[in-house]
């Protein structure tokens, strides 16, 4: 394997501002940045130093001013925005700080949010998800609304929607910024245990220093530019707890 | 996907029933004034097409509708069964006078006296008694609007009399005709007892009604009595149309589309501004929905569905209520004839339907131009326009 296979995701030269003239901000200046297939990359760095302007380039959610970002070898700036919006629907799974679930929707309905976006039966979907549920210790609240669930049981169900549709890379902004400690470690490890994959990434942005031991590989990131990336302390036990039960790739 | 945005619409309780409400309102407001509108101007007409032995219906050259009586030389009747094609022609004298009920009820009623001969113009369907029991002298038919007038609150029936200009009607029966435009009661009687009532005067015949022959063409025979100068033939539905453009050009419908208006332009700023707030409201959910990879089609599908659901759902329960008010008005003898054709209920709904679509419009334009991105900042998303 040629070290360019083992690369999810590869950026070059990134730069991105907002705004014109006076208003102008240089968000990223220039960023290059890495991350392999197998890792749980941890992306850190002060706040407002562009963490999640650059995960927001990465999936494509945002242009940038210039330098090149492929995913596992696509160019999503050179796709039509049709084609970017399918690749982020089959290859890219999200967690949000806010978790962003429908309220309308029970557990269950929420983390089956990406296979009904494409296409799969609704029956199927839901019962895909509720599976998966299960495996995230969730089995017994499928059917429970958001509302009804508390913050960490609620970015379960998120983590659930990440994975449900065995995406390549799963992009997580802050995704124990909004938990306590006990429950944001019991969140990164179920990340850690489920996400984790020889064939996929893990992008984790992160504030939170207590969570850096679930780590690979730490990018640490200042003024929009990564100025240090280190190894992480990640043990192997966690690595393969649970990756190869959630992985069927069949399913 | 559908499915997901029914549930974030039945999720929103408050908007989701504001929204239906607005609808059936609206709907509501637009048919019944619509059906009133309609049931004005085709009552205009109501005594033209109640006549439906004729087809051909001539008179004075000036004449626009059926409240506006001249009085026709008994040559022009002879001219009229001199055309070749014309079946018969029968005169029908219009007229109007005082009515007093034996409990002291008084009214102007509206007098039409039936060829005794050929009975043309008869109602063909009455609600008690038989029509041409009026070929006795100083007998009549009386809608049942006038039954009302004269004898409120009493069951239908015949055998009561009425003193018109000292002579004793005898009511042998209530017709079922159309209520008339004008609301006064409607008594057919035959040419000589109207006569007889009009005495004095040398109106005999206000209308010459005609049928055409097998195999001739009612428009052609039209012309041919036309073409005999001072005299107007007209078919059936072309005189009840000259009727209803008659009183429809004098401005009462412009009142009615004021209301109709009003109806369209608030039932559907309400619900289209619902639906955008509503929209407003979601734009994180559906922002994230966008960052997982639904397409604009499959949002704007979701829209459009959503819509269409407010609609039908608001467009079903205004037409009910319409319809149930509809019908509880019928049920006085004068407002008998109104109606809700279906066409005027499709109508407002459509119409309803279009101008919301624009709101449907604005909001999968504001669902397109969301910025994804902005579903990781946990402010609140913001709209790249
Ligand atoms: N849409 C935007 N328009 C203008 N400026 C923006 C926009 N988005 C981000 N910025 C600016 O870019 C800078 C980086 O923002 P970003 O959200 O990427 O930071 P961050 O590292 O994720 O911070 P935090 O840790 O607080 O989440 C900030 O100064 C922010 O104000
Ligand atoms: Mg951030």
């Amino acid at each position: 394997m040629t070290p360019l296979d083992s690369t999810a995701v590869h950026c070059t030269g990134i730069r991105k501002h907002f705004g014109e003239d006076d208003a102008r901000v240089e968000v990223l200046r220039g960023v290059d940045y890495t991350v392999r297939r197998g890792e749980l990359s941890f992306l850190v760095g002060p706040s407002g130093c562009g963490k999640t302007t650059l995960i927001s380039v990465i999936a494509g959610l945002l242009e940038t001013s210039s330098g090149e970002v492929s995913l596992f070898g696509n160019h999503l700036a050179r796709m039509p925005h049709s084609d970017r919006v399918l690749f982020r629907r089959s290859h890219l799974g999200f967690v949000f700080q806010q978790y962003n679930l429908l309220q309308a929707l029970t557990a269950a309905e929420n983390a089956a949010i990406p296979l009904l976006a494409a296409g799969v039966r609704r029956r199927e979907a839901v019962d895909r998800a509720a599976a998966l549920l299960d495996r995230l210790g969730l089995g017994s609240r499928t059917a429970a609304y958001p509302r009804q669930l508390s913050g960490g049981q609620q970015q379960r169900v998120a983590l659930a929607r990440a994975l449900v549709h065995e995406p390549r890379l799963i992009i997580c902004d802050e995704p124990t910024a909004a938990l306590d400690h006990a429950t944001g470690e019991a969140v990164m490890e179920l990340l850690a245990s489920a996400a984790v994959h020889p064939d996929r990434a893990v992008l984790v942005v992160t504030h939170d220093s207590r969570v850096f031991h679930f780590a690979d590989v730490i990018a640490h990131m200042d003024d929009g530019q990564i100025t240090r990336v280190e190894p992480g302390r990640r043990t192997d036990t966690a690595t393969h707890l649970g990756s190869s039960r959630l992985t069927n790739p069949s399913a | 996907m559908n499915w997901v945005g029914l549930q974030m619409l039945r999720n929103d309780r408050a908007k989701f029933a504001a929204m239906i409400v607005a609808v059936s309102l609206a709907v509501f407001l637009m048919q019944n004034q619509a059906a009133i509108l309609a049931t004005m101007l085709s009552m205009t007409a109501a005594q033209i097409r109640d006549v439906q032995d004729a087809d051909l219906w001539v008179t004075e050259p000036e004449v626009e509708c059926f409240d506006q009586v001249k009085a026709m030389r008994d040559i022009h009747l002879l001219r009229v069964r001199g055309i070749a094609g014309i079946s018969w022609a029968a005169p029908l004298l219009k007229i109007d006078a005082i009515g007093h009920s034996e409990g002291g009820r008084l009214n102007t009623v509206t007098v039409l006296g039936i060829d005794d001969a050929s009975l043309a113009g008869l109602p063909h369907r009455m609600r008690v008694g038989r029509a041409d029991a009026i070929r006795e002298l100083n007998t009549a038919i009386i809608d049942p609007g006038g039954h009302e007038l004269f004898f409120p609150g009493e069951p239908f029936q015949a055998g009561r009399s009425l003193r018109i200009r000292d002579r004793r009607i005898r009511i042998m029966g209530i017709s079922d005709i159309a209520a008339p435009f004008t609301g006064l009661p409607m008594l057919h009687t035959s040419r000589s007892t109207a006569a007889a009532l009009n005495l004095g005067e040398q109106h005999m015949t206000s209308f010459i009604l005609a049928r055409s022959a097998p195999g001739s063409r009612p428009e052609a025979l039209c012309q041919k009595i036309n073409a005999l100068g001072g005299l107007r033939a007209r078919t059936t539905e072309q005189f009840a149309a000259d009727a209803m453009w008659f009183y429809g050009s004098q401005g009462v419908p412009m009142l009615f589309m004021i209301t109709i208006t009003i109806g369209l332009i608030v039932g559907a700023a309400i619900t289209g501004q619902t639906f955008l707030m509503f929209i407003k409201e979601n734009a994180r959910p559906l922002s994230m929905l966008k960052v997982v990879g639904t397409t604009d089609r499959q949002l704007g599908t979701m829209i459009l569905l959503q819509g269409t659901v407010v609609l039908v759902l608001g467009s079903c329960f205004g037409s009910g209520i319409a319809a149930a008010v509809c019908n509880l008005i019928r049920t006085q003898p004068f407002l008998r004839s109104l109606y809700l054709p279906w066409e005027i209920a499709l109508g407002t709904c459509l119409a309803l339907a279009s101008v919301t679509g624009i709101a449907l419009y604005a909001s999968y334009r504001h669902v397109r131009g969301l910025e994804p991105a902005a579903v990781f900042t946990p402010a609140i998303v913001t709209c790249a326009a």
